[in-house]
């Protein structure tokens, strides 16, 4: 008896679910009914840039396409992380819409055939003109687009001012080498127990970064393409170790000599910003160090050459570019759609509003020359001289091995600091290592 | 026929699972180390190299690098962990004030992540901004280079792992000692054994499975540990702090030689099966 009731029972409630269901479709306003889509995204740290940026491009998107019920769920990892999360993801397949990718990585992902071919999609775009050359090219592997480079970053000479004018520099005389090594020594006997350090070196995982300006100022590469590679026919050499590399290195080797302490610690230019340092050489994300408030008055307490020190006044100066590549996984399930995101992204009406808040610098003529430009160059300071050094930006190479050849690179700057090895020994030595790691 | 499959049946679901997430792994370990798998081709075909990626492992003077230090970070760290837990835990069981109290305080280390631990200890020893910079030049003492000295780095991380693993020994040994029929020491008291003499010739000896055990746990944490070095120098400087687990860390997920990885997993897997051994041996004397 009590089993019948149950069957009884259970029939009525399903009956009358699928009457309400089927009734449900007929009265749902169609708008209701729209198609559920769900981009996801990997990216990296810090959040704030890509709240701005998916929150605005979502809203764009959905007017776009009112038929669609779009969302963009990003996860936001630490730098170190992302590179990993991405690799792994995408060799797992997990179906991942939107990645950022730093500029290093792109060979190593695009090689991995991880990365979406966009060079017919961005010739029906037609927006590659309004791009700085170096940055198009930046997207760019073995001839191909898999990437757009939203924004960019460059590395200038930070100061204070009443620190510089206490020890007695001018800090014009910071633009040589020598007046470099001459000022580190002065300032270092001027603030001598008051727990703050003239000038600061790079003694972190990236200090290669902070070197390359210098070997490319005279004329120097990092890797160049040879003949006769035992498989590849042409491919990529190292170079680093020329003249200039030499030369490079011995300025970092003359920097210890004066008594700059290469720092294993690097927080991005809160050292700068707490005054353990007078002088630091740093990414312009140096800005975002000081609070926003204090962005008005900042070029009155500190100063900035847009430049790394040269060897002699007149020779061209150097910096190094990086930033970030909006690029779209072979795992993708949406990538039309996804291609609309991140054109909406890069967009000057989406993408100034976060460069103006975050500091950070655009890729694109538009908004680097054009009518945006006014817009931050009344937020940003030292927002032009920031925009004229990116002629004299450099990247590095996009390729799969240079991460391990970074980590030679690395360990010869290492060598030199800690007076284990000459400039050119430990260069040599590290060359061949990365000849290796190319498959030489 | 049922009744003698039953224990077996009731093992399957141990068994399974040991399966899939121990015996597979290993085996998978070994078949992608005699192969050239890394992050590029991984969604490619594999290659299959035979002994290479040891030999190459071998050949790397960052690899011959790494197990020195290894040796040392894992040698200052068992003894200065095991050394300080067998005296706070013997300590402790003296007749203390509050010494529950002070086992809980003692205990706190451990139950912090190892990140956070390591990065408190970036900051403590920091050459600037650090703390202990800072007191050395309160009292006119040179700052040291705790962090970026290539001579210096390793033993800035035993201290931090020290402080960090410290408590586990103390915990396994304060059971240990707990074990001890009081009855014992009474006997001993009666007859005139001083409390070292009775530390020596009683603690100790009936401490020894408990010490055997805390020794093979420490030394194998010890090796495969690299939260510390990794968040502290990232290895620097000049592979001054990359242990062997740190190194086989960067192969495989920095550099995304995933084969090489694999390999430098198996040599440790073998460190530590020597290692176990040695320490079972030695119970059995």
């Amino acid at each position: 008896m009590n089993a019948k009731k149950t069957i009884t029972f259970s029939s009525i409630i399903i009956v009358v679910s699928l009457i309400l269901s089927i009734a449900y479709g007929f009265i749902t306003p169609i708008s209701a009914q729209k198609k559920q889509v769900t981009l996801s995204a990997i990216v990296a740290e810090p959040k704030d840039r890509w709240d701005i940026l998916f929150n605005s491009a979502q809203q764009k998107l959905r007017e776009k396409h009112p038929d669609m019920d779009i969302k963009v769920d990003y996860r936001v990892l630490p730098y170190d992380a992302t590179r990993t999360q991405i690799l792994t993801a995408m060799a797992g397949r997990t179906p991942i819409d939107l990645v950022s990718v730093d500029q290093i990585w792109l060979g190593e992902f695009a090689q991995g055939g991880f990365l979406s071919d966009i060079t017919d999609r961005a010739k029906t775009w037609g927006r590659e003109k309004d791009w700085y050359q170096t940055n198009w090219d930046g997207g760019k592997y073995n001839g191909k687009l898999y990437g757009v480079w939203a924004w960019t970053d460059i590395r200038a000479m930070w100061y204070w001012k009443d620190l510089l004018n206490k020890a007695g520099i001018n800090p014009d005389s910071l633009k040589t080498w020598d007046g470099y090594i001459a000022g580190a020594k002065q300032l270092n006997n001027a603030l001598k127990g008051q727990g703050i350090q003239g000038m600061h070196l790079v003694g972190a995982s990236h200090s290669p970064d902070m070197w390359y300006p210098y070997l490319w100022m005279l004329g120097g590469e990092i890797v160049k393409q040879k003949n006769s590679h035992p498989t590849k026919g042409t491919y990529w050499f190292p170079a680093y170790n020329s003249t200039a590399g030499i030369k490079a290195l011995g300025f970092l080797k003359q920097q210890v000599g004066a008594g700059i302490r290469p720092q294993i610690n690097h927080f991005w230019g809160q050292e700068f910003a707490d005054k353990k340092f007078a002088t630091m050489l740093e990414g312009s994300w140096l800005l975002g160090a000081f609070p926003h408030e204090k962005w008005s008055n900042l070029n009155q307490e500190i100063g900035m050459l847009p430049m790394f020190p040269v060897p002699s006044v007149g020779d061209k100066s150097a910096t190094m570019i990086g930033g970030w590549i909006l690029g779209i996984p072979e795992t993708s399930q949406n990538k039309d759609l996804t291609w609309e995101l991140l054109t909406t992204m890069v967009d000057p009406q989406v993408l100034t509003p976060m460069l103006q808040k975050e500091g950070y610098l655009p890729t694109q003529k538009p908004i680097g020359e054009g009518p945006y430009a006014a817009k931050l160059n009344a937020s940003i300071p030292y927002y032009k001289e920031m925009i004229s050094m990116i002629p004299i930006g450099h990247s590095r190479p996009n390729i799969p091995e240079y991460p391990r050849i970074s980590d030679n690179i690395k360990q010869a700057i290492d060598e030199v600091y800690y007076g284990m090895k000459d400039p050119k020994q430990a260069l040599d030595e590290a060359a061949a290592k990365s000849a290796k790691v190319l498959g030489w | 026929m049922f009744a003698r499959a039953e224990p077996y049946l009731f093992l399957t679901p141990a068994f399974a699972i040991l399966l899939i997430f121990l015996i597979f792994p290993v085996f998978w370990n070994v078949y992608i180390s005699l192969h050239d798998v890394s992050l590029i081709n991984i969604i490619k075909g594999w290659r299959y190299v035979a002994w290479e990626n040891f030999i190459d492992l071998i050949e790397d003077p960052n690899f011959q690098t790494s197990l020195k230090v290894t040796l040392l970070f894992v040698a200052g760290s068992v003894a200065l962990q095991f050394g300080a837990g067998l005296l706070i835990s013997t300590l402790l069981n003296q007749k203390v004030r509050a010494s529950g109290v002070l086992r809980a305080v003692f205990i706190i280390p451990w139950t912090i992540s190892a990140v956070i631990a390591a990065f408190s200890f970036k900051f403590i020893f920091d050459s600037n901004f650090g703390i202990l910079n800072y007191l050395f030049d309160k009292v006119g003492l040179q700052p040291v280079n705790w962090l970026s000295d290539p001579n210096m780095v390793i033993w800035s991380m035993v201290i931090a792992n020290m402080w960090y693993g410290t408590p586990f020994t103390m915990l396994f040994l304060t059971a240990g000692i707990f074990s001890i029929n009081p009855t014992i020491y009474e006997a001993a008291i009666i007859d005139g054994a001083t409390k070292i003499k009775t530390f020596l010739h009683i603690t100790l000896p009936l401490l020894k499975p408990f010490i055997v055990i805390n020794l093979i746990l420490i030394t194998m944490w010890s090796v495969n540990f690299f939260d510390l070095q990794l968040v502290m120098t990232g290895g620097g400087p000049l592979f001054a702090s990359t242990t062997a687990s740190l190194y086989m860390y960067r192969q495989a997920f920095e550099f995304g030689l995933l084969s090489r990885g694999a390999a430098a997993g198996l040599v440790l897997v073998a460190i530590n099966l020597v290692v176990a051994f040695i320490y079972i041996k030695l119970l059995r004397r």
